[in-house]
């Protein structure tokens, strides 16, 4: 499924006093069937884009195409419905909008709203649960007695279920610990490569997505201001820290090497690589 | 050292399930203590007790008072608490205002509020803030206005319940700097609770606890030489506490070692 952004420009409260502009003249193609990643500080306009890739809000200037769904101020969107199937969105805190006494009921709540027949619906759920890596015995559980990793893998079931094309994750280790973490970590990497599902995930845990992101979309002032994959944007420190974000912790000290010490050691993102290097250049 | 906040034999059951049992917990005055544990080990819960928002009959001394439901009001204005949603605690619509507001409940003359306010503000470099809204400023913000109301009112401890999780990563450092100043100069007690490992590395003291129950407690440098025990509840070390264990083991530093550019000082003499 191509993601297309043409010149999009969003302006918040147009034409109000309240008016501001998010997005100006932007451009992005997101990476079919790859993991790709939006970083950028808080009020950047991250979220303006998934909100876009969804049809939750429209440009007030440039279009964008989706698949086979063209998106413009001016014209009326065809297929809208069909576009929102293709995409499923996770919030950041998902757990947060649990509202049944069961995760079956949690899970397949989506699929009886749009009349799914009976054995289709539990045929789907099994399947989106076995996906994120929980067995059946979860089925009859209170969501909110969950672990916070188990509920997210819950709230990422009841999107499963619809089989999107594209699954987009807002800021989704807020509130993970380590473990939970890498759990998250290999079920996104197997959507990917068992299920040939596109993944954008928007974030500022760079430690986290510099270990399995393909391509990389760093925003800033409104626009995309680099883009690559992790080498090509983790590289730019400099770039990047003047836009207020981050590099991961390995770069980080790579680059700090170079600063005082003026000795390039080259781009690691395991530890353990940059010790290798360390025991070759150090003293 | 004095101890500033002790906690003996601490019990507090939710619904017949028990969250601490027999949890026992001293503080030193002056250092900067991390509690950390995995999501669910009772961090939060700890946090209301000590406050008072949860009833305990356990035996909690605060800066040298016993904690009964007599002294509780005297016991909060010792401790403030910076929660992870600051929007939740402001009440005014100007930044001067929010930091007054407690002062003022405390009648406090109106040229003296507006000294406090304005010393609190200089020392926290916010104020270019005072005029503008608190609901409108950056997450970062926020969170130092929050800082802010509460250092008017002088606490002798300050709690943080995962008060830097959502703020961007360079508001974050600029938070944990200021943390650090009004640790070192002010020598106000800090304990901040969280589930980011890396915040630890601004502390002294790292506690670990899981399921109600202290795991590790010690100095930051003893405690994250025990990694095994990390990795067994799920948790990963600092990224500098791991490339210290590892440079140790291959003899190239012989301490851990936090700051970055001490590291490559000392690695590259």
């Amino acid at each position: 499924m191509d993601i297309k952004f043409n010149k999009v420009g969003y302006i918040y409260n147009e034409k109000t006093p309240l008016q501001k502009e998010i997005l100006k003249d932007l451009n992005l193609e997101i990476k079919k069937n790859q993991i790709n990643a939006i970083i950028g500080k808080s009020g950047s306009g991250k979220t303006t884009i998934i909100e876009m890739i969804n049809a939750l809000i429209i440009p007030t200037s440039g279009s964008i195409l989706i698949d086979n769904c063209f998106i413009e101020k001016q014209s009326k969107i065809v297929n809208i419905s069909v576009l929102r199937f293709n995409v499923g969105l996770i919030f950041e805190f998902p757990e947060e909008q649990f509202f049944n006494s069961t995760v079956e009921k949690e899970i397949e709540f989506g699929l009886k709203t749009f009349n799914y027949k009976t054995d289709e619906i539990s045929k789907r759920v099994s399947n989106a649960l076995k996906m994120v890596g929980l067995n059946e015995s979860y089925l009859s559980r209170n969501p909110h007695t969950l672990s916070n990793g188990e509920k997210r893998k819950v709230a990422i079931a009841s999107i499963l279920v619809f089989n999107p094309k594209v699954i987009i994750f807002d800021e989704p280790t807020i509130g993970l610990d380590s473990n939970s973490k890498n759990n998250l970590m290999r079920l996104i990497k197997m959507l990917k490569n068992k299920y040939n599902k596109t993944i954008i995930i928007v974030t500022q845990d760079v430690d986290f997505l510099h270990k399995f992101t393909d391509y990389i979309f760093v925003l800033s002032d409104k626009k995309v201001i680099l883009e690559g994959n992790k080498y090509q944007v983790f590289s730019e420190t400099e770039l990047l820290s003047k836009h207020g974000i981050g590099v991961p912790k390995t770069i980080e000290f790579s680059s700090k090497v170079f600063q005082i010490k003026d000795i390039k050691m080259g781009y690691r993102d395991e530890i353990n690589d940059l010790i290798k290097d360390i025991y070759r250049y150090a003293k | 050292m004095e101890d500033i906040l002790i906690i003996k034999d601490l019990t507090f059951k939710y619904n017949d399930n028990y969250i601490f049992d027999k949890f026992n917990l001293t503080i030193k005055k002056g250092t900067w203590t991390t509690i950390i544990g995995p999501n669910g080990s009772g961090k939060s819960t700890l946090i209301k007790i000590i406050m008072g928002l949860l009833k305990s009959d356990s035996y909690i001394f605060i800066d040298n008072m016993l904690k009964t439901s007599d002294n509780i009001k005297q016991i909060r204005t010792k401790i403030g608490v910076i929660f992870e949603h600051p929007d939740s605690t402001f009440v005014a619509e100007t930044v001067m205002d929010e930091m007054a507001f407690a002062l003022e409940n405390l009648e406090m003359d109106k040229k003296e509020i507006q000294k406090k306010v304005k010393e609190v503000a200089r020392f926290l470099n916010i104020a270019y803030l005072l005029e503008k809204n608190p609901f409108q400023l950056s997450g970062g913000q926020k969170q130092l206005v929050a800082l802010a109301s509460i250092l008017v009112l002088e606490p002798k401890i300050l709690i943080l319940d995962e008060a830097i999780n959502r703020i961007d990563y360079f508001e974050r450092n600029n938070i944990l700097e200021v943390l650090s100043k009004l640790n070192k100069e002010k020598g106000i007690t800090i304990i901040n609770i969280t589930h980011d490992i890396e915040e630890a590395v601004y502390g002294d003291d790292v506690i670990l606890i899981d399921k109600g129950k202290i795991i590790l407690n010690g100095s930051k440098e003893l405690v994250f030489r025990e990694e095994k025990v990390f990795n067994s509840i799920g948790i990963d070390i600092p990224f500098m506490a791991e490339l210290s264990l590892k440079l140790m083991y291959y003899n190239l530093v012989d301490e851990m070692i936090f700051d970055m550019d001490e590291m490559v000082n000392k690695l590259w003499i």
